[in-house]
């Protein structure tokens, strides 16, 4: 999920098509296949990565933590693997249906090369469902409803080699569900000196999860909520996995920063929003970025109203409070959430608008003013 | 296609919907119906490979929807479900390729009752997912042209979601729009989550993301899609191709779990067909030796849940079968 992806934005993000145009002309013309639109009924199948074969031609996915058991000739609930004669497949290995060149702001990171661009991809569908989604329109949708390129992992690495562009980001709708093209993908970059981030819901089993860190550079998690009770009626997931995936992408030593997107009434309390920050502090760390970041209504919540700036203040200063040493406004364009100010002297090291840095001066991963180390991916 | 549409389209799109819906909702005859009744007509299967025939496809669909009518003839029953106004969409269950989907003759006898109406070849749609399933399945894949239209869904939904109980999705066009009244013709089998396919289970081809909702057996999302004013307002009957049945190992064929049942069954109650579905393939795995639905954990649980939404007789018990 992007929740800071407006649907204009996605639209324009939208066709992998213009991806295309970015490709060198002669390296791949014997290739054909490359940079195509992909049929509906030819999507390429290859064999899942992560799950185990059961009985009478069944199969369980072990990459999420739905654990579908899927019967032969059907689909897990992310619409994009499919069992076909007790062999599980992905359907969406390179299957791009959105790649677009964005700031790395945008995922967010504020910690991650300041002002750097980001070749972002996604393919078709989801592990969750959730209410708000703003990418619904691909996250919602399996592979054979989205419009696609056949964009193979050398590729997507060699269109951001040939841009200038020095990060990857599988992003948009969920990477957990076409988590073999994001390891193949960063592999592939790493081999030309791309680094490579996640922007994900943090809901994936522990293993496939550890397999992947090694090669990320960076992850963004989307925390919906501190409450199973949210998990289950608004995202159709749940908490207790999300957070067991932080502490494992902690342990792992890859950077990452942490989203809350508040709703107005169904996760902006002032007990849940403490009670989160306070499970942050006490289990991550103080020094993990925390995007507090506004509601906007779209999907399935157009019944209610953009979250309240006073609300979003709140959440701010409560984060402040208990401890968080970077928390920021997301979605309030223009507001001081969004600068990153060193919490030893209060000097402001990177201000921003929206998803510009307006003005850089962190001494490398310093604060020039106090020495104070910023926590981060710099350089 | 998601993105090949701009908002200005989607706009126009919606737009269309909505003046469809409203032209529909002048046509539409309120179909009778009976309450728990389910019509049986027996139609055995043809040796070997061998399709059913014409002719006795055409009686025994006319004698199943007689019997569920309690009317003299299929015809009758027709005519009292449909009016010459209708564009009747007939969503096919072809999942189970050649092996396990309702016969084309079938569809073609009850597409035939429907032109004896009035109701024109171009207004008479057999559809499902996809074109390619269709062709899988032994449709012959039409747009234009034959004595009814045969396509499908081809990524052709809403643009907007819409809700109906824990359901949020885009419902095909086709569903939304185009039609004015909608028939679920699938077959008898078993299925790994929901339990039993039937009629039922068929309608989550009307919308773009199932996948979502299979959980807890498919409860209550299947009788949310059935409870959405669009199926709910449209549905008028259910015809299940129970030639040969499926009780084990669905929604896949599986040629050792297959077994002929010989019958068609009809009901304009669309829990009573599945609840009788329910009996039949619980009794065949009883014959084999294997666990009744309940104990196999997969009971059609939405069933009692459409009951209590009001929507027809979903217990087996309570169902009452009469023979054409
Ligand atoms: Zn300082």
């Amino acid at each position: 999920m992007s929740p800071t992806l407006t649907r204009r934005e996605l639209a324009a993000a939208a066709c992998a098509g213009a991806a295309v145009a970015l490709l060198p002309r002669s390296a791949d013309a014997a290739s054909p296949q490359v940079g195509d639109r992909i049929a509906a009924e030819d999507l390429p199948a290859r064999e899942a990565s992560w799950y185990r074969k059961l009985p009478e031609s069944r199969v369980e996915c072990q990459l999420c933590p739905r654990g579908c058991q899927v019967a032969d000739a059907e689909r897990g609930g992310c619409g994009v693997r499919e069992n076909r004669g007790g062999t599980y497949y992905t359907l969406v290995h390179g299957v791009a249906c959105t790649v677009h060149i964005d700031p790395i702001e945008k995922k967010p990171f504020f910690h991650v090369l300041p002002g750097a661009q980001a070749l972002s991809y996604a393919t078709a569908g989801c592990n969750v469902e959730c209410k708000f989604c703003q990418n619904w329109e691909i996250s919602q949708f399996r592979p054979e409803q989205a419009e696609a390129r056949y964009l193979p992992p050398e590729t997507l690495a060699q269109i951001a080699r040939n841009n200038g562009v020095p990060l990857l980001s599988a992003t948009y709708s969920e990477p957990v569900v076409f988590w073999e093209y994001v390891r193949d993908t960063a592999a592939a970059g790493r081999k030309v000196g791309l680094r490579s981030t996640v922007v994900s819901n943090g809901y994936i089993q522990e293993k496939p999860l550890k397999e992947v860190l090694p090669l990320l550079v960076a992850m963004k998690v989307d925390l919906k909520a501190f409450s199973e009770r949210f998990y289950k009626d608004v995202v159709r997931g749940e908490l207790k996995p999300v957070l067991k995936a932080l502490e494992v992408i902690k342990a792992s030593g890859t950077w990452f920063e942490i989203v809350v997107l508040l709703i107005p009434g169904l996760n902006d309390s002032e007990e849940e929003v403490r009670a989160l920050t306070r499970w942050v502090k006490t289990n991550l760390g103080s020094e993990v970025p925390l995007h507090l970041t506004r509601f906007h209504p779209t999907y399935r919540l157009t019944n209610l109203p953009p979250t309240p700036l006073e609300t979003m203040e709140r959440a701010w200063q409560i984060a402040k409070a208990e401890g968080l040493a970077f928390a920021y406004m997301g979605n309030v364009p223009g507001h001081p959430g969004e600068n990153t100010t060193c919490p030893g002297c209060g000097k402001k090291l990177i201000r921003r608008i929206g998803f510009e840095v307006l003005e850089n001066t962190m001494a490398g991963a310093k604060c020039p003013q106090c020495k104070r180390s910023i926590p981060g991916v710099w350089s | 296609m998601v993105h090949a549409i701009s908002r200005r389209e989607l706009a126009g799109l919606v737009g269309l919907g909505l003046a469809g819906l409203a032209r529909g909702a002048g046509t539409t005859s309120r179909p009778p119906q009976s309450r728990g009744r389910v019509g049986l007509a027996p139609l055995p299967p043809g040796a070997g490979a061998a399709r059913p025939d014409p002719v006795a496809a055409e009686r025994a669909v006319s004698a199943a929807l007689a019997a569920c009518t309690g009317l003299a003839s299929g015809r009758a029953a027709v005519e009292a479900m449909f009016a010459a106004e209708d564009t009747v969409g007939i969503k096919l269950n072809c999942l189970g390729g050649r092996g396990l989907s309702p016969h084309p003759e079938l569809v073609g006898a009850f597409a035939a009752l429907l032109r004896q109406r009035g109701i024109p070849s171009h207004r008479i749609i057999a559809f499902d997912r996809s074109s390619r399933e269709l062709t899988r399945a032994g449709f012959n894949v039409r747009r234009d042209g034959g004595d009814w239209l045969c396509y499908g869904i081809d990524n052709d939904y809403d643009r907007e979601p819409s809700t109906s109980g824990e359901i949020g999705s885009c419902f095909a066009r086709l569903v939304s729009t185009t039609c004015t009244a909608l028939v679920s013709f699938g077959i008898v089998k078993d299925h790994d989550l929901a339990g039993v396919s039937g009629g039922l289970k068929n309608l989550y081809g009307l919308i773009h993301n199932p996948n979502k909702y299979h959980d807890n057996n498919c409860d209550p999302y299947v009788a949310d899609v059935l409870n959405h004013p669009y199926v709910r307002g449209k549905l008028r009957l259910t015809v299940l191709d129970g030639v040969t049945a499926q009780c084990h190992g669905g929604p896949a064929y599986r040629p050792d779990a297959v077994w002929p049942l010989g019958l068609i069954a009809a009901s304009t109650d669309p829990l009573a067909a599945d609840a009788w579905a329910w009996k039949v393939i619980d009794a065949e795995r009883r014959r084999r030796g294997l666990p009744s639905l309940e104990e196999a954990k997969r009971p059609p649980r939405f069933l009692s849940t459409a009951e209590r939404y009001g929507l027809g007789v979903g217990t087996p018990g309570a169902i009452t079968e009469v023979r054409g």
